[in-house]
């Protein structure tokens, strides 16, 4: 099942989710990118309905560039997380989105922060966040090992953690997880951590 | 499990002499699982109007920012503060306006009116307006409220004491309830200021 | 010619419509009455219902160099409302065998007691102790027995035998495995999260020499005390918002004096913990599962099982235990917002 968490370091954030595509016992891919890259400086984790995720973080990330091509100056962390409630608050009395979202991203003013976004619009600002299955076992071993310093080794060495314990103790557990991250230099892949290899979509 | 219970809230107002105290408890959770322990379910309005929202946290930010947007609107075409008994008719109308798919939640209302007169009211998720003279509870721990507030209530204590009876109700109440606690939120307002306390708490 | 043997197949739970107090010895496997209803599984479900099982529990055994550490917490809730915050959910079986209460109190406490009394009997008969194994498979089979008539028992047996120490998970689904770390309940997955793997070189406060002089924020004891007559000292913060000129309000201080004995050490899952290592990995891992889980909580028992039997180590209130491993801060007052004056 999947699984999406995060949390913020000493001038970074980081997001890490899992990468299947999976349709009642099937699993379709297992290298889909479910983190975002919003803009130069955001990430956007989402798990949840695999239309809904696809859409939904797609439609932010054209609103978001869209505000910056009128207004020249890109949106907040902070207002993209609003911005991104607002939308699914609407939705959910009409047609809800099924996704929940780990918002990441690095301003030069208030540095790196998380948001937590659920699928019924509820949004927090967070240090450590999990959604899914895994939760109950990276929440627990993040509020073990958690710092606010942590570097990018340690944060990506209890990410590392987080993924090993979903891996040996979460029967639907995904075989392979992607890692991101936003420091102000920007928003990057930092790595893969994979246990299946799925051929490359352009082999074929 | 209702509805009302998926987040887990805890919220009580008390009414003193010449002053109020609103508290609430900081846990945001989903279901039994607690995703953070600073979370806000009391807002100000103006120096002397406080809502705490208790319920389902989505809407009680979607309500919570509805209200200030027609606080501030208010502010601009008339030039005053809205009186409790304004403010609490308006909220009122803007829940039964949802009458046939409501916002879940279950306000209270405290302020301090004319000539420095307490008011407290809560209501349940469709407006129906209910005042009270000593105090009003709501949320998850609303039952074991009544019975401490029943207990430790009395008549016009001056704001010191008041703090220490409403900050004692909370806690103790919000220890035999699993889906609130984690600490506590206390405001209170006299007709000269404004003390916002954070009470440490039972983390379990 | 031989025959098979077909006397496994039948029904082992000694019940029947009638029992006579005459016949029944304590010796004998207890019997319960049937009821009287052509619809047995939709009484049972009605049942069950009404005797809600208290499913909130967080408890974790583990094996380790030194023996067996058996952690729980307290809580007992029904729905949302905590129904006892001091529910003793490790159950002492005899002097070198404990078991952990997970799912419905009733029949946990009562078949531990029974587990007990054939433990005792068996000891009487064969001149020597029962071995965890035999035990938890005793324990396994009644509950096997009884399969789906609504039991709902989770519970490890952990103890000291011939054999050295010895641990079982056993559920009333008539599942028994043998293993060297098992966690249940509904903070489990929690408990495992901190049990299982851990971080190199993290630092862990050596726990039980830490002394918090700070007024105890809500205890029992205190609830009846009248209103007012206390200082409230649980303050995180305070902050004046808007205040009236030359009026200040004292900072009600937080009196929190820690005394910590810091020691590095590892605290993950590893054979060669030493007891006190031990001890401490369980309670951490108990009281991050209270943290997250909102049914378990209360008081994080530990107790140890050694060569000698078991000991209780330690009780420590998770309400204390938070501020232990995550002392407050004591932040200053923010200053007060003055008044700006309208331009």
């Amino acid at each position: 099942m999947e699984c999406v968490f995060g949390m913020v370091g000493n001038g970074f954030s980081l997001v890490v989710a899992d990468s299947s595509a999976v349709h009642s016992i099937l699993v379709h891919k297992s290298n889909e990118d479910k983190i975002m890259i919003l803009d130069s400086h955001k990430l956007m984790g989402a798990s949840g309905e695999a239309g809904d995720r696809a859409q939904f973080t797609e439609y932010v990330q054209k609103n978001v560039a869209l505000y910056q091509f009128r207004n020249g100056i890109p949106l907040t962390t902070a207002a993209t997380a609003n911005f991104t409630r607002g939308e699914l608050a609407t939705a959910l009395r009409k047609n809800p989105y099924m996704v929940n979202i780990i918002l990441a991203g690095y301003d030069k003013e208030t540095g790196p922060s998380l948001y937590y976004i659920d699928y019924i619009a509820t949004l927090h600002k967070v240090d450590k966040a999990a959604f899914g299955y895994g939760s109950y076992f990276s929440l627990a071993m993040m509020d073990r090992h958690y710092r606010k310093d942590m570097t990018v080794e340690e944060a990506v060495d209890l990410a590392d953690k987080c993924i090993m314990e979903i891996r040996s103790r979460l029967v639907v557990a995904p075989p392979n997880f992607v890692i991101k991250i936003v420091d102000k230099e920007g928003a990057k892949e930092y790595a893969w951590r994979e246990s299946v290899k799925d051929a490359p979509v352009s082999n074929i | 499990m209702s509805i009302f219970e998926y987040n887990g809230s805890a919220l009580v107002a008390m009414v003193g002499k010449n002053c109020f105290a609103i508290a609430s408890d900081r846990r945001f959770g989903v279901q039994l699982q607690t995703i953070a322990t600073d979370f806000q379910r009391i807002y100000k309005i103006h120096e002397k109007l406080f809502i705490g929202l208790s319920g389902l946290a989505t809407d009680t930010q979607t309500l919570h920012q509805r209200l200030m947007f027609r606080h501030k609107l208010y502010e601009l075409r008339e030039d005053r503060d809205m009186k409790p008994e304004t403010f609490a008719s308006l909220v009122s109308a803007m829940l039964y306006e949802k009458r046939f798919g409501p916002y879940l939640c279950q306000p209270v209302i405290a302020g301090l009116g004319d000539d420095d007169k307490p008011f407290i009211c809560t209501m349940d998720s469709i407006g129906a307006k209910e005042l009270a003279k000593d105090f009003v509870v709501s949320g998850t721990a609303s039952e074991s409220l009544y019975g401490a507030c029943e207990a430790m209530y009395k008549p016009d204590m001056g704001p010191e004491e008041l703090f220490e009876t409403i900050s004692q109700a909370l806690l103790s109440s919000v220890d035999r309830d699993c889906l609130s606690g984690w600490g506590g939120h206390v405001y209170v307002v006299t007709p000269t200021e404004v003390t916002e306390r954070i009470l440490k708490g039972r983390m379990d | 010619m031989m025959k098979i043997d077909f006397s496994g197949l039948e029904p082992r739970a000694p019940l029947r419509g009638e029992s006579s107090e005459l016949f029944d010895g304590i010796s004998n496997s207890p019997s319960f009455h049937l009821p009287n209803t052509a619809n047995f599984d939709g009484f049972q479900k009605e049942a069950i219902q009404m005797v809600k099982p208290a499913k909130g529990t967080t408890t974790l055994a583990f094996i380790f160099k030194g023996g067996v550490m058996v952690a729980a917490d307290s809580r007992a809730s029904m729905g949302g409302y905590i129904s006892s915050q001091s529910v003793k959910k490790i159950i002492e079986i005899n002097p070198y065998m404990l078991g952990t209460m997970a799912g419905g109190a009733a029949d946990c406490q009562f078949w531990h007691r029974n587990l007990g009394i054939k433990c005792r009997l068996h000891e009487l008969a064969n001149k020597r102790r029962i071995s965890v194994t035999g035990a938890s498979k005793l324990l396994a089979n009644i509950l096997y027995s009884y399969r789906g008539m609504g039991l709902s028992v989770g519970t490890m047996i952990a103890g000291w035998d011939e054999k050295g120490p010895g641990l079982y998970y056993v559920d009333s689904e008539g599942g028994r495995l043998k293993g060297n770390r098992f966690s249940v309940g509904s903070g489990s997955p929690y408990a495992y999260g901190v049990l299982d793997n851990g971080h190199h070189n993290t630092r862990s406060f050596v726990y039980g020499l830490c002394i918090l002089k700070c007024k105890r924020l809500h205890s029992r004891d205190q609830m009846h005390l009248p209103v007012g007559h206390t200082r409230f000292q649980c303050l995180l913060k305070e902050r004046k918002l808007c205040s009236a000129p030359k009026e200040t309000t004292e900072l009600c201080v937080l009196s929190l004096i820690l005394i910590f004995l810091p020691m590095l050490f590892h605290s993950r899952y590893r054979y060669d913990l030493s007891v006190e290592e031990a001890a401490e990995l369980a309670r951490r891992a108990i009281y991050h599962a209270t943290f997250r889980d909102g049914a378990s909580g209360g008081v994080a028992s530990v107790y140890h099982v050694g060569p000698n039997g078991w000991k209780k180590l330690s009780g420590d209130d998770v309400g204390e235990l938070h501020y232990h491993y995550y002392p407050v801060e004591v932040a200053a007052v923010e200053q007060e917002m003055t008044e700006v004056p309208v331009a």
